[in-house]
């Protein structure tokens, strides 16, 4: 700053003093001409003066820099293998550091591809036990009817669709969308018109749907046609890159892309009884105003009989919050481990700069004996360090793309938002400071380490040729923050693995893989009234029993609240939330369910089973096979099945009543279970037909297997146990590799000394005991030091753990185990080695 | 080079630096009045490149010993003018002693030389 300003105008300076001097030349008598020389030639050469002055500002810094930049070059040049193993250690860390930060960034910096994101809420109900949210479609009208706080608000729900198509019904994962969806998102239609507000049966397609069932043919667009049988408009299409951001929990469970946006029709039509809802505060609300004023609305509309929440959980919340709020934890986690594996990668190469480190004191000393500052030789060493770290970068940088890439095709859902992944200027920027930082770490090692030279010793010893010890103490220490490091991110990747086996343990009998499950939304103006509903039943009853299956059946389920006090809390002001499973008889058995007391249903019983966790919540400590519970009529408990956890792996089994399908309310949300000896993917595909015969009109979906539906629903553990778990591998390796060439180097420092000994009668195993005690040291305190430090980082984990504690003594002993064992193991090579060392030869070599 | 350079004396490393500060001692100056009051006061003994003097400037500039100004000369032009700081004063100080030291110990080196010559 100071340089640019004192330079500034300094030709005019010089060329007004040399006008003073002609103009005096002048005044004692000269001729301009004469005068004019005289002056240039008493100041003489101007372009030097002029560079010469501004060298004074440049010369410092930027000028040194180009000469250690120079010399850092030629060293790395000269040293390719080191450049090789340097860049590729860096490369692998920075690049995993960059790839977790480009998923960092796409899902928790940048803003949602919405207009006025940080305005955006998400209003709900929230049920605990499987952890969803749900708002009743009716409160949704009440709610955007009579709230102030907003600007704007929508409502969606997951729906199946058929549509009509010239060529017959196509099917597709559609949304359906009421209020102010089209405001909130944002989107334009590229053909077309999309839905106006509370315009009913409108269809707005994606592009991609469009092609594929119209063939991109812009004339449908403004026609007729059907959603599940209902006549709808065919209203316009949607650009190729518009997104609709959903909750993770809609991912994990339908993983497909929704193609079709279907405008909702009145409420009194049923389509959808419950639904997400979003919306845009007003400038200026807050949010715990907005969470205010909704509850206050539903204890008014409650009062007045209108409808009721289901929950009676509300909660107002940010919308990017609400979306990334699962991922965060585990990606924080993820961010720290692959810091973790870099800073191994900065002291596998700090070790190897030490290696060095005896040829480079001598130079070191010599430059300290003519003139060179501290400061001077720090900063030559930092910036001979960038060189391998800025390529290191540049090669991370590369990995990152390729990693992300890999990641966002295997498991685009895995992460919410983690398909809006790329590497823009934030995460190259976050690359290259990464990558400055890492210079800067082992640039600083190493000089630390080469201020300890003593300018006399230095040339003395070097005279003699000898590497000397110097170094091994910091050697010693840099193994055992490798050791450390190394370990917190074993442990973490240990206790993921465990959890993850935890989450999969299986009681006798339950055996999803056999188990086949599929969902049908009856929809449409046909299945209005209960005895169609039943009809429909009673149909997928008679082909399921007809196919020759194990076990077969069907269930709906649905919520009661306010259900009258159970026996445990026989306070009639109490009510209860209930979860009842309207099934058939052949559906818990095809589950995997057990019988634990009592007997199951019949057909047409009016009884109620009753699972472990309700029996116990419920009714205690009493007995309560032939006692009543209003579910919500009064119903005799007939039998206790044990709990199952049939729908969330990693979640405590939910309490639940069981009753016979024909006492449910209605049946609209339709699950088909049924178990298979044979083929369960045969058998999706069979059922799937037969349900097609009975009425093409009502899509089948979620068909899989039940362990693939379990195995959905912790999609995003699994992801996280796999890329922690490559971390730690990766961490092991270069510790395995670092650790080793430490070894192999101190023993070949020591061949003299090894010499000495075994001419003095030691003998090969004392000097093989020598090396793996030295080892066994660094690796006991290492170890030591890594258990602590995870005892203190995996508490952070508690959240992504299950079935765990963050603590878990066979996980921390196992891996303590392990790694020491891997320690020794990469000893033995230089052990051996130390033990081969011929005295008569290693004498001589003095 | 004309015979009267001969009696011109090159100046020393770093005497120019101390002979700027010297002139700055009675006030800013611009860059052409400090090498004619360095000219006039070494009754042109010293041979001062007028142009050495711009980098000489801009190390003390640097070292923090003289600041800088716009301001407007004699004649009413605008011009750069250079002002001894506080520290550049101390190190003038300094410096001046430095000087003199050297120069008794040198002439009291040369003096009794010359004077065995003549005996």
């Amino acid at each position: 700053m100071k340089r640019r300003r004192e330079t500034d105008g300094l030709e005019e300076e010089i060329r007004d003093h040399i006008e003073r001097e002609t103009a005096e030349n002048i005044d004692r008598g000269m001729t301009p001409e004469a005068a004019r020389l005289a002056a240039r030639r008493k100041f003489g050469n101007v372009t030097r003066a002029t560079e010469e002055a501004r060298e004074v500002w440049r010369m410092v810094w930027l000028d040194q820099l180009a000469q250690d930049a120079g010399l850092g070059l030629r060293i790395l040049r000269r040293n390719p293998r080191f450049a090789v193993v340097a860049v590729a250690a860096l490369a692998l860390g920075i690049g995993i550091n960059t790839a977790v930060f480009s998923v960092v960034n796409a899902v928790l910096l940048r803003p949602l591809a919405y207009p006025h994101p940080e305005r955006l809420v998400w209003l709900a109900d929230h049920d605990p036990h499987i952890d969803r949210d749900f708002a009743d479609i009716a409160n949704f009208f009440e709610w955007r009817r009579y709230t102030m706080s907003y600007s704007g608000m929508a409502a969606y729900g997951y729906l199946q669709a058929a549509l009509g198509t010239p060529r017959g019904a196509g099917y597709t994962t559609a949304i359906y969308a009421a209020g102010d969806f089209w405001k909130l998102t944002g989107a334009r239609a590229v053909a077309g018109r999309l839905c106006g507000e509370d315009e009913p049966d409108c269809v707005v397609l994606s592009w991609g749907l469009f092609e594929r069932l119209y063939g991109a043919d812009s004339r449908v667009l403004g026609g007729a046609t059907t959603v599940n049988g209902r006549a709808a408009l065919l209203a316009g299409v949607l650009p190729r890159d518009f997104r609709v951001q959903l909750p993770m929990w809609w991912i994990a469970d339908h993983p497909e892309p929704v193609e079709a946006f279907v405008s909702l029709p009145p409420p009194r039509d049923r389509m959808a009884q419950s639904g997400q809802v979003f919306a845009s505060l007003k400038p200026g609300i807050r949010i715990a105003q907005a969470q205010a004023e909704l509850e206050a609305l539903q204890k008014r509309l409650e009062k007045e009989g209108g409808h009721r929440g289901i929950m009676t959980r509300l909660r107002v919340q940010s919308l990017a919050e609400k979306l990334s709020g699962g991922s965060r934890r585990a990606l924080l986690v993820l961010l720290a481990a692959g810091c973790f594996v870099l800073l191994i990668a900065c002291v596998n190469v700090a070790s190897l700069l030490l290696a060095r480190a005896a040829a480079r004191r001598k130079e070191i000393a010599i430059r300290t004996a003519i003139g060179a500052g501290r400061m001077r030789v720090f900063r030559q060493l930092v910036v001979e360090s960038a060189w391998p770290a800025l390529a290191g970068g540049a090669v991370g940088l590369l990995l990152a793309r390729w990693a992300v890439a890999v990641l966002v095709r295997t498991a685009p859902y895995a992460i919410q938002r983690m398909a809006e992944t790329t590497i823009d200027g934030r995460v190259a920027f976050f690359t290259l400071a990464v990558s400055l930082l890492a210079a800067v770490l082992f640039g600083a090692g190493s000089a630390v380490a080469c201020r300890r030279a003593n300018l006399l010793s230095a040339l003395k010893e070097g005279a003699r040729g000898g590497a000397g010890l110097l170094g091994a103490g910091t050697r010693r220490v840099l193994m055992t923050v490798e050791l450390t490091l190394a370990i917190v991110l074993l442990i973490g990747a240990g206790l993921m693995w465990k959890s993850l086996v935890r989450m999969n343990q299986r009681p006798p009998g339950f055996a999803p893989e056999r188990t086949v499950v599929m969902k049908v939304r009856l929809a449409g103006p046909r299945y209005r009234a209960k005895p169609a509903q039943d009809a429909f039943v009673r149909e997928v009853l008679r082909r399921l029993a007809a196919s020759g299956l194990s076990a077969a059946g069907v269930s709906t389920w649905f919520l009661f609240d306010g259900a009258p006090a159970f026996p445990v809390d026989s306070d009639p002001a109490t009510t209860h939330v209930i979860r009842v499973n309207a099934c058939s008889t052949g559906y818990l058995e095809a589950l995997g369910m057990k019988l634990v007391r009592g007997r199951w249903l019949n057909e047409n019983d009016d009884g109620v089973l009753l699972n472990e966790s309700m029996a116990r919540q419920a009714f205690g400590r009493l007995d309560p096979i032939g006692r009543e519970i209003a579910v919500p009529q009064r119903s005799t408990v007939v039998g206790i099945v044990a709990d199952l956890k049939y729908f969330r792996p990693d979640a405590a089994a939910a309490p639940e009543s069981f009753v016979n399908w024909q006492s449910g309310p209605g049946v609209f949300n339709l699950e088909i279970a049924a178990r298979t000896a044979g083929d369960p993917h045969v058998v999706v595909r069979e059922l799937e037909k037969q349900l097609a015969e009975i009425d093409p009109a009502q899509p089948v979906y979620d068909a899989r297997t039940l362990e693939e539906a379990l195995a959905a629903t912790i999609a995003p553990r699994r992801l996280n146990l796999l890329l922690l778990g490559g971390f730690a591998l990766v961490a092991l390796a270069m510790a395995i590799v670092g650790i080793y060439g430490v070894m192999a180097y101190a023993v070949a420092e020591r061949t003299r000394e090894i010499g000495v000994r075994m001419a003095l009668g030691a003998r090969r195993g004392q000097v093989i005991a020598m090396v793996a005690r030295e080892a066994g040291g660094v690796a006991a305190v290492g170890i030591g030091a890594g258990l602590l430090a995870a005892w203190g980082a995996t508490r952070v984990m508690a959240g992504l753990l299950y079935g765990v504690a963050p603590n878990d003594p066979v996980v921390f002993a196992g891996v303590a185990v392990a790694l020491g064992l891997t320690v020794l193991a990469a000893c033995v090579g230089p052990a051996l080695r130390a033990s081969w060392v011929d005295p008569a030869i290693a004498l001589r070599a003095e | 080079m004309s015979t009267r350079d001969v009696d011109r004396i090159e100046l020393l490393q770093g005497t120019l630096d101390l002979l700027i500060l010297r002139t700055l001692l009675l006030g800013p100056l611009h860059g052409h009045a400090i090498a004619k009051s360095i000219e006039r006061n070494s009754e042109d003994v010293l041979a001062v490149e007028q142009g050495s003097l711009y980098p000489a400037l801009h190390r003390l500039l640097k070292r923090g010993w003289i600041s800088s100004e716009e301001g407007t000369s004699e004649n009413n032009r605008r011009a750069k003018f250079y002002r001894l700081t506080a520290k550049g004063r101390r190190q003038l100080r300094a410096e001046s002693a430095k000087w003199e030291r050297l120069a008794r110990a040198i002439g009291r080196i040369l003096r009794p030389a010359g004077e065995e010559g003549r005996l």
